[in-house]
């Protein structure tokens, strides 16, 4: 293996893998270069360490810190373990928000490049890629670790950390070869069906993934990882874990568990070498979807007022987000955003009617106004390089407006009907509460369906990367401060009923028109910027 | 009659000048070549053409009417097919051409009938109820141009159509251009591939750092350029500027 060849290699694939990102010129200019990365990585324990430090020392009260005490060493332990798993887990996101086009590995078939090689580059820029994660729990560790005398230990976590690292990133890299080869298979002999498995696979995925993410959670595995570590030794992806908290119990343990996860860290790596030489070509798909003869398709879709065109536009947008894997991501926000706001409610008190109208609304309306706005401003640049087909094609910019918006229309009342269950399920409000919620849902979502494409239209990112946006990063930080906004000012009227309780009726036609008067200036901006976009077309 | 005449139309990309003071004008029933080396302005000055860029300065009619000011008209009668054309490719051949013929408002049977005779005569019949995502490239190329012609346009301006075609393919193609010229459809058309322009194209117009320098047939190029009896081949290099290619190689051997 030519080390100089896999260096390049890595350093060449962390620059594909941050510049897909699109994060900036610090981003792509700076922390694509393997070093520089090492020594953010480095200075942030640096940081974290010091800041840590000083607060256990000097800030925080002794009865705190003491009761900190003896948890020092778990935690220590924990971070191997987390490390691998949160390298595994954020490898496979990668990878299903990744667009079909730029999941292959077609460069390097022609290249002089073995598999080993190939493996070697693609797991150590997987390293540098995630490191901020062990840096990240290394460096909240180090202030506490010294303050409590355990430097050793902490030590003996940043070694096996690393270890864990390169064991996260071998699993990745197997991961690619397999479900490369697998997905191939799947679909060449499942057509739509499988079309239709694979994405409610990638939903789950992503939502067990974003849950798993939230601050309880963490704070249970964690807890888990440490309690059952010792019970699961004979799971080699503990081993490093093992390799720390034995670490005060003299040499031999902590050694033996040390060469165990590098032994580990050896298997992986040959498997994946052996995944990548087997599969090393990805296979190209094609999946039949339909095997009866052609019969055109009905020219609309029998809502009065659409067009033909306009159809044919929302058919061919349903069928990219249930198709496109990178799709997914926008299909798993409603169950996510569905799930955060269950465990919030579940904690609301059922005791008084309007009180809990009031602290629903804002739960209810914001997680429809974001999966509406996420919907809208995206769904003008995922046409990607293929939008020359909309510009080329006979059809207004209006035409094209009502389309997006009929799609994003269409889902978002199903969300609000979804969301409108769960509450019922949660809070049991009255009749004239369901009606008024329902309503207030339908007006949110025509009103970020409309202002969404408002940014659609002036921020839209055509670039087909490893990991599109669709929109620009100002634009969808725009669209979804504003679009959060526009919801609340919405519902700010039936929010006052509180304090207003005669008022109910007046209340309920200001929101509703603060709405009308919302949607309608944004369709009209939307317009104005559509006809602006078709004149200056970005491929 | 001049089905497309345009008018000193200039373009900019900020800095960079596309298309400057072009002007020229194709009438029914012929195949005009749009030749010139990479970066000389030939695809913008298609798109320009078709109304999915607007110019910055001059006009362009088309069928009697401006594209500028009414694109979705101009589109309405043109088939577009632009250089490396990105297709859809979450859908299957057939939805593609069956979105395409919406757009352009096909009625039911014609899209049907159609779209059928094209999958059949350039191969693609048995393979348009797979995803356009496990096409070769020269399947999806011939998607495209079943697309430029599926609503029977009023002129054809196609980019490199035969990149990627097999021979058989190519041909049909060809043959297809021909007869839509027959039929009063006049094609612009843009190759690298100086055999085809000839073979195919009735006039030919050299672009060169976004301007035209040279028009006519191939014929009249030839003495234009006062090589009568060599290749177009040779013409073109000697019109566009270009130094001893045996001088460069010489120099990359090296």
């Amino acid at each position: 293996m030519r080390t100089r060849a896999v260096y390049r290699l890595a350093t060449v694939l962390t620059k594909s893998q941050l510049r897909g990102n699109q994060r900036g010129r610090i981003f792509t200019r700076w922390l694509s270069k393997p070093y520089t990365i090492l020594v953010v990585d480095v200075s942030l324990i640096c940081v974290l360490g010091f800041l840590g430090y000083a607060a256990f020392s000097s800030y925080l009260p002794p009865d705190f810190t003491s009761a900190l005490q003896g948890t020092e060493i778990q935690g220590l332990t924990a971070i191997p373990t987390a490390t691998s798993f949160a390298v595994i887990l954020l490898g496979i996101l990668g990878e299903l928000s990744q667009s079909i086009q730029s999941s292959n590995t077609d460069l390097v078939n022609w290249l002089p490049i073995s598999p080993s090689e190939y493996v070697a580059g693609s797991t150590l820029s997987l390293a540098y890629t995630y490191s901020f994660l062990p840096s990240l729990f290394l460096g909240a560790s180090l202030g506490p670790a010294i303050f409590f005398g355990q430097p050793n230990v902490w030590l003996a976590s940043a070694i096996m950390s690393a270890v864990s690292l390169l064991i996260g990133a071998c699993v990745v890299e197997m991961l690619r070869s397999i479900t490369n080869r697998i997905s191939s298979s799947f679909y060449k002999r499942s057509g739509r069906s499988g079309i239709i498995v694979r994405l409610g696979l990638t939903i789950l995925v992503l939502v067990f993934f974003q849950l798993l993410f939230s601050g309880q959670i963490i704070v249970y595995v964690l807890h888990a990882i440490v309690q059952t570590v010792e019970a699961v030794w004979f799971i080699p992806v503990v081993w490093p874990s093992l390799a720390v908290q034995t670490a005060s119990e003299g040499l031999l343990l902590p050694l033996l568990f040390a060469l165990l996860s590098l032994a580990f860290t050896s298997v992986l790596f040959g498997l994946a070498v052996n995944f990548r030489t087997r599969y090393w070509i990805p296979v190209p798909v094609s999946i039949k979807i339909n095997s009866k003869p052609y019969q055109p398709t009905s020219t609309k879709i029998g809502i009065p007022g659409v067009t033909s065109a306009e159809s044919a536009i929302f058919r061919k947008d349903l069928r990219s987000l249930t198709r496109r894997r990178e799709m997914a991501r926008f299909l798993a926000i409603p169950f996510v955003l569905a799930a955060s706001m269950a465990i919030s409610l579940s904690q609301i008190s059922t005791a008084s009617g309007s009180a809990n109208l009031a602290a629903t609304i804002p739960l209810y309306l914001i997680p429809i106004a974001v999966f509406c706005e996420v919907l809208s401003m995206t769904s003008i640049g995922q046409e990607g390089q293929a939008v020359w087909n909309i510009y080329a094609a006979p059809i207004e910019p209006k035409q094209l407006l009502k389309a997006k918006m009929l799609l994003t229309t269409l889902l978002g009342i199903a969300f609000t009907f979804a969301m409108l269950i769960a509450i019922t399920f949660f809070v049991s409000p009255s009749a004239s509460d369901i009606a008024l919620l329902l309503c207030l849902g339908f007006i949110v979502v025509l009103e970020e369906a409309s202002f969404g494409l408002y940014v659609a239209t002036k921020f839209p990112d055509f670039r087909e990367t490893v990991r599109s946006r669709y929109v620009t990063i100002w634009g969808s930080m725009i669209g979804m401060f504003l679009g959060i906004v526009i919801a609340l000012v919405t519902a700010t009227p039936i929010l006052l009923e509180a304090f207003f309780s005669g008022l109910t009726i007046e209340l309920t036609a200001a929101t509703f028109f603060v709405g009308v008067i919302i949607c309608l200036v944004s369709w009209k901006v939307t317009m104005r910027q559509a006809k602006l976009m078709f004149e200056n077309i970005q491929i | 009659m001049d089905l497309l005449q345009v008018n000193n139309v200039s373009k900019g990309f900020g800095e960079l000048k596309a298309v400057t003071d072009v002007s020229f004008s194709v009438e029914s029933r012929e195949v005009v070549g749009l030749l010139g080396p990479n970066g000389s302005g030939k695809s913008t000055m298609m798109k320009l053409t078709v109304g999915v860029l607007k110019p910055d300065a001059g006009t362009i009619q088309m069928l009697g009417s401006d594209v500028a000011s009414n694109p979705t008209n101009a589109k309405m009668n043109v088939g577009f097919v632009p250089e490396s054309p990105r297709l859809y490719e979450f859908l299957t051949g057939i939805e593609y051409l069956d979105f395409v013929a919406e757009l352009y408002g096909l009625d039911r049977t014609v899209k049907q009938d159609r779209i059928s005779e094209f999958l059949k005569a350039l191969d693609l019949e048995g393979r348009e109820n797979e995803l356009i995502h496990g096409y070769s490239q020269g399947m999806k190329q011939k998607l495209a141009i079943i697309a430029a012609m599926l609503h029977r346009p009023k002129i054809l301006v196609l980019d490199e159509p035969l990149n990627a075609l097999d021979p058989k393919s190519a041909r049909i193609v060809k043959e297809l251009i021909h007869k839509f010229r027959d039929e009063g459809v006049p094609t612009i058309f843009s190759t690298h591939v100086l055999e085809i322009a000839e073979a195919i194209c009735d006039r030919l117009i050299i672009m060169y750092q976004g301007r035209i320098i040279a028009e006519g047939t191939a014929e009249q190029l030839k003495t234009k350029a006062g090589s009568t009896g060599s290749t177009l081949e040779e013409v073109f290099l000697k019109l566009t500027g270009t130094s001893d290619t045996r001088e460069i190689v010489e120099a990359l051997w090296r």
